[in-house]
């Protein structure tokens, strides 16, 4: 059975149709990535799994139980975590301390034998990003590389089984995506499934087992990167049409 | 030091005067540690802070003339009835956030005065209730001002610790989590509702324990000690003072009590003088005259020590 589940999702904003019946399935342990152009849904189709908007029709399964609608605390809780677009942070707040917030939840909510890791504190989690030599400092005077690490350390401490990445390797220098690119690796052979949204293609390409495609809400194509980036429909989307 | 401080006061014999400025200036710090608690770590601002005061304060003099409930047994009923009053006025909070909220707060305030004023006999109308004295315990006598001078100092240091117990605590980190950034918070598994409620409960259960001493230390309340204005210089207090540092709230509210006495100012004087200094702590300030302090300390210390 896989970890998350997507069935037929559906979400309107007015009259703009954000997913038009979407299906995906995802297993933990594996790295899943979701591509399209821009205005696609994948965000969009995030959001709704991660419980911030209610869907218009179609159902999530998290393990096999329905999650739909649930509120977004709920989600985190059963071990399905995510990172936001815009690198959030708790920016008033030292490094160690925003790392340490999520800790303290992520223990007191998840069950032990649920938990793929087990951090002994949050200064492990932090020096498993990467960020220990920083641990003092203010989240909001980071660089932006040091934001995405403690955005990815923030999802990390609540002991999860999957983690959503909306575009974690956006705006990175080549450097810091390869420090990333390691980092998602290590998660996957932990056990900790990992599904990303991104547009570079050789990042997603590189380090994906399976990738998605979406176009205006809908899903185009699926399977190993080989083969759908070489998908007739999918150039399309990105080239378009050769005459 | 500054407990020894709180202790020697009444021996340095001030005057009557000095000593029921420096009750009335620990009451309001009591209250100011709740929205202390509130403002400065869950970052909810609230004008109406009064009204929660007037509640534990109006439950002790409804529950002692009808019931014949002295002091000790209402505090814990004076402290449920605020705490409960405030979880209710923050459910709008889930919808509404920042200025909205705080309208709705000052709103609340005003609405409290109203019913007060309106309430017949039940809430002895404009004319307020009057209150008796506190019960002998342990054989001390609370007819004497030095002797309600400690009981506010002891709720005050009480009050005090549990704040900072509180800021250093995981459920402190909660509250600054959800200031910080809500979704976020949302987002590694910390639910909001549930909290806000929570922090508005905290929040109005030190308004309570004030609004009870500050009942029978009056011996007499009325609806215009807990409308918008005096919420409005508890807010005052709080952005002078500073919230999120611990000593934030008692420098506020001893600012604010002590200032025109000292500098002999009459009412209309001071109010110039406390929007004069508001807006120079909010300018020069943000973090409030505790913060400065700490932040001149810090520069001043040699830097080998950091």
């Amino acid at each position: 059975m896989p970890a998350l589940e997507v069935i037929g999702l559906q979400k309107e904003f007015g009259g703009v149709t954000a997913l038009a019946g979407v299906d995906i399935s995802i297993e933990t342990g594996k790295i899943a990535g979701i591509v399209g152009p821009n205005g696609s849904g994948k965000t969009t189709l995030f959001n709704v799994v991660a419980g911030v908007y209610k869907p218009t029709g179609g159902r999530v399964l998290w393990h096999g139980k329905d999650i739909t609608g649930k509120p977004t605390y709920e989600i985190n809780r059963r071990g399905l975590a995510r990172t936001f677009q815009q690198a959030m942070s708790f920016s008033g707040l030292s490094v160690r301390e925003n790392v340490q917030i999520s800790y303290e939840h992520g223990r007191s909510h998840s069950a032990t034998s649920q938990r793929k890791i087990n951090w002994s504190s949050p200064d492990e989690i932090l020096s498993f990003v990467g960020l220990d030599r920083v641990a003092n400092e203010l989240a909001g005077s980071m660089p932006f590389g040091n934001l995405r690490l403690l955005g990815l350390a923030l999802a990390l401490s609540t002991n999860p089984s999957l983690l959503l990445l909306d575009e974690p390797a956006a705006g990175l220098s080549e450097n810091e995506s390869e420090v990333l690119t390691n980092l998602i690796l290590r998660l996957a052979e932990m056990e900790i499934g990992v599904c990303l949204i991104d547009h570079d293609m050789f990042f997603m390409g590189a380090l994906c087992e399976r990738l998605i495609v979406l176009n205006f809400g809908t899903k185009i194509a699926e399977g190993p990167p080989s083969i759908v980036l070489n998908d007739p429909s999918v150039v399309e989307v990105y080239l378009g049409i050769e005459k | 030091m500054i407990l020894a401080f709180l202790i020697a006061f009444p021996l340095l014999n001030l005057g009557y005067r000095f000593l029921s400025l420096a009750i009335t200036t620990g009451v309001t710090a009591i209250a100011l540690y709740g929205l202390g608690i509130q403002f400065g770590q869950a970052g909810i601002m609230s004008v109406g802070h009064a009204a929660f005061v007037g509640i534990g304060a109006y439950t002790a003099a409804i529950v002692a003339g009808m019931f014949g409930i002295g002091f000790w047994l209402a505090i814990p009923l004076s402290i449920v009835m605020s705490a409960l009053c405030a979880g209710m006025v923050g459910l709008p909070s889930l919808r509404v956030g920042g200025q909205h909220y705080i309208i709705i707060t000052f709103c609340f305030c005003a609405l409290l005065q109203i019913i007060l004023t309106n309430g017949g006999t039940f809430t002895g109308a404009a004319t307020g209730l009057d209150v008796g004295s506190i019960d002998h315990l342990f054989g001390i006598n609370f007819d004497q001002l030095r002797n309600i001078y400690y009981l506010v100092t002891l709720v005050l240091i009480i009050c005090l610790v549990t704040t900072y117990l509180i800021i250093n605590s995981p459920y402190g980190r909660t509250l600054r989590a959800i200031r910080e950034n809500e979704m976020l918070a949302r987002a590694i598994g910390i639910n909001i509702g549930l909290h806000k409620i929570g922090v508005f409960m905290v929040s109005g259960a030190f308004a309570g324990m004030a609004g009870i001493l500050q009942a029978y230390y009056l011996r007499h309340i009325s609806p215009i000690l807990y409308g918008p204005f005096p919420s409005l210089y508890l807010a005052l207090m709080i952005m002078l003072g500073g919230s999120r540092l611990i000593y934030g709230p008692l420098i506020g509210a001893v600012i604010v009590s002590f200032l025109p006495e000292i500098m002999r100012l009459d009412p209309i004087d001071s109010r110039i003088a406390y929007g004069i200094g508001l807006l120079i702590v909010v300018l020069l300030l943000p973090g409030g005259v505790s913060a400065g302090l700490l932040d001149i300390y810090r520069r001043l210390r040699p830097r080998s020590l950091k």
